[in-house]
C-alpha cells in the first residue's frame, strides 16, 4: 500500500550551506553537536560552488530496509517513516544501497544513523525549524518538484 | 574513552616533531574564556620577547573560542594569532568558515605551534590526534588547489585551513586563508606560517561537542535564530552584504579614494552595481546572516573593505576589473587591505616622485588596473619593485622621512576600513588606539552615528553620549564600551555582525553571551565577569605590545594626512582631527581603562597578568 506522506524537502537554490540543520539533528537525536552525525548529510564545497541536502526520501520500496541483514530498519505501514534501531551492527548496507545519500555513518559508535523525521518530537522535524533561510520543508507533494540550484542572485 | 577537557589544547613543535596536550587551569580559562582571550595568554606564555617575528622563535596559535562548533548562531568562529611580521607587535585576525568547528569535533580546541619544520608539512587533525605529515606536493600551489588536491587526498569531508603562495614567499601581509572568502587577514600571519614551513591545517572529527543543556540549546537557537532575522541590519546583509556601506560612506564624502588624498569616488562600487556580479549569497557554519558573495567573475566577495582598498583607493573605477583583483589576492593569499593601502601608497610616491622608474621599473598611475594586477603577482611572486613592495611598512622611510607621512598606517599596519576617520571622530580614536595597529574591528564605534533615542544610548553605554558624530566629547567611552564587547565576542567565538554595538543595538549582548555560554558548557558568566575578561584582554595585548615595541601614547596616533589636511569634498568638507582634541580623547580613553598618562598598564595588572601566565 503506498502511504501517501510528508517529507522533508530540500530547496538548494536557498541553501547557504551553514550546516544547522545537520547540527540541529545532532543535537536533538545525540545531544551533542557535529553536523556529521546529523541523519542530513550537507554537501557543501565552496570553491566547487554547490550546496545541497541529501537526505532519507522514505521510499515506498527503500533498498535499505531490504538490504538490512540484522533487520533493524523497518518501515512503519502507517506513517511509511524509515527508522532505524540499536540493533545495527554497522556494516554499512544500507549506506552502500541508498540511492540517494540518505544513511550516514557515525563511525566512531559503528552505527548507521537516519532520518526518523523527528516522529517523537514536538514540532516536527528540528531541521526544518532550525533553518535560517527555509531551504528545507516539511510537507506533502503530489510529485516530486525538480528544485532550481540558483534562482537569483539572493536568498531569504 | 576518556571525557574530553572543556579545552584541549595541543602543543605542536615542528622543530621536535612532537605535539602535547595542555588544560588551562580553570582560573586561567575563567578570566580569558577562549578564542583570542586564550590566545592572547599562550602567545605572552610562549613567545620569546623581542623575537624576530618570521624566525623559529615566533608563535602560532590557531583558537577556538568557547561557543565554537556549538550550536549557538554564527559561532563558526576562532582566532589565528602569532607576532604580526608586519607590524613586529600583537599578530591576531579572526576567521570564519567550518576549519574551527571541525577542530573542536576532532577533540582540538586549540593549536599552539612552536618552532619551524625542516621540510614543508601540513597537520592533520584527526579523533584527538595531531599528525605532522609531509606537504612538499602541495608547496607551491594556490589556494583551490591546495584544498583540491588535499581533498582528493584525504577525502572530500576534511575542512582545510591554507597559505597560497604569498605566504609561502613571506611577503609581510599574507594572510591564514580557509576556501575562497573567509581569511584571518589582517597582521601577516600567512608569512608565519611559511617560515615555519607549514602549509595547512586539515580537520576531520568525528566526535560530537557535549552540549551542557541540548534542548535547551536548540530552543535558545531557534529564538535567537528568529530574533536576529527580523533585525533590519541582518536582513541586508544578508542581501547585499557590507557593499551597503559604500553609498553612504561616498555620500558623506568618506571614501579613501588615491590614497586618502581624495574622499569621494564613482557610484560603480554601489551595493547594486556589484551584485550584477552576485550568484548567490552563501554563509559559514551556523550562520544566520550570510553576507559572503559569491561572484560571477570566480570567486567570493568583494566585501566593503576590497571594494575601496583594490577599488577607489587605487583608481579602480570599472566594478568587474575590482571584483578580479579581490579574487586574484584571495587566491594567493594576501591581506587586501594592506595590498590596497601599499598600492596606493607607491603610487603616490611614484606621483610626487620620491621613487621613479628605476625603482619601480616602469610607471605607475592610479587606475591603471594592468599594472595593479601585474604588481599583485609581482608582490606574491617577490619579482622586481613587487619583492620590495612585499616587505610592506618596514619600508616605511626607505624613500625619505616624509613619506612615512603618506602611508595610512598606524603601531605600522596600514588601515583596514575604508572609511576616512577624519569625520566620524570616535573612529579615529578607535583605530588609534587599537591594539593591532590601524584596524576597525577592535573597536568600530559607528554605533552614535545612527541618531539613536537618548535613553537607548545610555542604555548601550551606561551615560549619555554625545549623538554629534564631529564632536571630541565622550568619545573615548563609545570606543571602550565597544572595544571591550567585540573582544568578549572574539573570546567566545561568535560573528561581530550579530554582536551587539556592531551596526546594531539589537544584536546579542553581554546577557545573551552567558546564557549561551551556560547552555552549551555550564560555566555561569555574569554581565560584569564578561566585561571583566574583555578588559583583561585589552590590557593583556596592551601588555605584549609594550614587550615587543614599547608601544605607548606616542604610537597611539593618527597618519599625519588625517591631522593636517582637510577632507576636501561632501558633506565631510573641512573636517580633519585636532591634535589638542585628540589628545584629550586619548587621556579620557587611558583612564577609562586605568592606564596612566603614558598609555601604560598599573603595575597591578602587571602582576595578574604574570600571575596567570606562571599559573598554567
Amino acid at each position: 500500500m503506498i502511504v501517501k506522506q510528508k517529507q522533508v524537502y530540500c530547496r538548494p537554490a536557498l541553501c547557504i550551506g551553514c550546516r544547522i540543520c545537520a547540527n540541529a539533528c545532532a543535537v536533538a537525536h545525540g545531544g551533542t553537536t557535529n553536523p556529521r552525525l546529523g541523519r542530513i548529510n550537507v554537501r557543501v564545497n565552496a570553491f566547487q560552488r554547490y550546496e545541497f541536502q541529501e537526505l532519507c526520501r522514505h521510499c515506498e520500496d527503500a533498498p535499505c530496509v531490504d538490504a538490512c541483514m540484522v533487520g533493524c530498519l523497518e518501515k512503519n505501514e502507517e506513517t511509511g517513516v524509515v527508522t532505524n534501531d540499536d540493533r545495527c551492527v554497522g556494516c554499512w548496507m544500507c549506506v552502500m544501497v541508498c540511492p540517494f545519500g540518505g544513511m550516514k555513518r557515525d563511525v566512531l559508535n559503528n552505527m548507521a544513523i537516519k532520518c526518523d523525521q523527528c516522529k517523537d518530537i514536538e514540532g516536527g522535524p528540528v531541521c526544518v525549524q532550525a533553518c535560517p533561510t527555509g531551504a528545507l520543508v516539511f510537507e506533502e507533494r503530489e510529485d516530486s518538484v525538480e528544485e532550481p540550484f540558483f534562482t537569483g542572485p539572493t536568498v531569504a | 574513552m576518556k571525557e574530553r577537557p572543556l579545552c584541549n589544547n595541543a602543543v605542536v613543535n615542528l622543530t621536535d616533531r612532537t605535539v602535547d596536550f595542555v588544560e588551562p587551569p580553570e582560573e586561567v580559562l575563567r578570566s580569558f574564556i577562549g578564542g583570542r582571550g586564550l590566545n592572547m595568554h599562550y602567545l605572552y606564555k610562549y613567545l620569546k620577547p623581542q623575537c624576530d617575528p618570521l624566525s623559529p622563535d615566533n608563535v602560532l596559535i590557531l583558537g577556538n573560542g568557547i561557543l565554537t562548533g556549538t550550536m549557538s548562531p554564527n559561532s563558526g568562529r576562532h582566532n589565528v594569532t602569532c607576532k604580526s611580521p608586519e607590524s613586529g607587535i600583537i599578530g591576531d585576525a579572526n576567521i570564519g568558515g567550518f576549519l574551527g568547528p571541525e577542530m573542536r569535533f576532532a577533540g582540538v580546541d586549540r593549536l599552539i605551534i612552536l618552532g619551524k619544520a625542516d621540510r614543508p608539512v601540513y597537520l592533520y587533525v584527526n579523533d584527538g590526534k595531531v599528525e605532522i605529515r609531509d606537504a612538499s606536493k602541495y608547496w607551491g600551489l594556490t589556494c583551490s588547489e591546495t584544498e583540491a588536491r588535499l581533498r582528493y587526498d584525504l577525502g572530500s569531508d576534511v575542512e582545510v585551513e591554507m597559505i597560497g603562495p604569498a605566504g609561502e614567499n613571506l611577503v609581510r601581509y599574507a594572510c591564514t586563508r580557509y576556501g575562497p572568502k573567509n581569511a584571518a587577514g589582517r597582521c601577516g600571519s600567512g608569512a608565519v606560517w611559511g617560515s615555519k614551513n607549514l602549509k595547512a591545517v586539515v580537520a576531520r572529527g568525528n566526535q560530537g561537542l557535549p552540549l551542557a543543556n541540548p534542548e535547551g540549546m536548540l530552543n535558545k537557537f531557534n529564538e535567537l535564530k528568529d530574533y536576529l532575522k527580523s533585525s533590519k541590519v541582518t536582513q541586508v546583509l544578508g542581501r547585499v552584504g557590507t557593499p551597503l556601506l559604500y553609498d553612504v560612506s561616498n555620500y558623506l564624502g568618506a571614501i579613501r579614494t588615491h590614497n586618502s588624498q581624495q574622499t569621494v569616488f564613482f557610484d560603480t562600487m554601489n551595493a547594486e552595481e556589484v551584485h550584477k556580479y552576485v550568484n548567490k549569497m552563501v554563509g559559514c557554519y551556523g550562520c544566520v546572516v550570510h553576507c559572503r558573495h559569491r561572484n560571477s567573475v570566480g570567486g567570493e566577495g568583494p566585501e566593503y573593505t576590497t571594494e575601496v582598498l583594490l577599488g577607489s583607493n587605487i583608481g579602480v573605477a570599472d566594478t568587474r576589473d575590482m571584483i578580479e583583483l579581490n579574487n586574484i589576492s584571495n587566491e594567493l593569499g594576501l591581506d587586501v587591505s594592506s595590498l590596497g593601502t601599499y598600492l596606493a601608497w607607491a603610487v603616490e610616491l611614484y606621483e610626487k616622485g620620491y621613487i621613479t622608474d628605476k625603482d619601480t621599473g616602469g610607471p605607475l598611475r592610479f587606475g591603471d588596473f594592468e599594472t595593479m594586477k601585474k604588481l599583485i603577482y609581482d608582490i606574491t611572486y617577490r619579482k622586481g619593485f613587487g619583492d620590495t613592495l612585499a616587505e610592506g611598512s618596514l619600508l616605511v622611510d626607505k624613500y625619505g622621512k616624509e613619506t612615512a607621512d603618506f602611508l595610512i598606517a598606524i603601531k605600522g599596519l596600514p588601515q583596514s576600513d575604508p572609511h576616512d576617520v577624519r569625520y566620524i571622530k570616535a573612529f579615529a580614536l578607535g583605530i588609534a588606539t587599537s591594539s593591532r595597529g590601524a584596524d576597525h574591528l577592535r573597536s568600530r564605534p559607528t554605533l552614535e552615528i545612527l541618531d539613536l533615542p537618548a535613553e537607548l544610548t545610555r542604555k548601550v553605554f551606561g551615560q549619555p553620549i554625545d549623538p554629534n558624530p564631529t564632536s571630541y566629547n565622550t568619545k573615548a567611552v563609545v570606543v571602550t564600551v565597544t572595544e571591550t564587547i567585540l573582544a568578549v565576542a572574539d573570546c567566545m567565538g561568535i560573528c561581530k555582525f550579530i554582536t551587539h554595538c556592531w551596526n546594531s543595538p539589537r544584536n546579542l549582548n553581554y546577557d545573551h553571551f552567558s546564557q549561551l555560554t551556560e547552555l552549551a558548557t555550564g560555566l555561569k558568566f555574569s554581565k560584569e565577569d564578561l566585561i571583566g575578561v574583555g578588559r583583561r584582554v585589552t590590557d593583556q595585548e596592551r601588555l605584549i605590545n609594550y614587550q615587543e615595541k614599547g608601544i605607548d601614547r606616542k604610537d597611539d596616533t593618527l597618519p599625519a594626512r588625517y591631522f593636517d589636511e582637510p577632507m576636501p569634498s561632501a558633506r565631510a568638507k573641512g573636517s580633519h582631527i585636532d591634535r589638542e582634541k585628540f589628545a584629550g580623547m586619548l587621556d579620557e580613553y587611558y583612564e577609562l581603562h586605568g592606564w596612566d598618562k603614558n598609555g601604560m598598564l598599573p603595575q597591578q595588572r602587571i602582576d595578574e597578568l604574570n600571575r596567570l601566565k606562571n599559573l598554567s
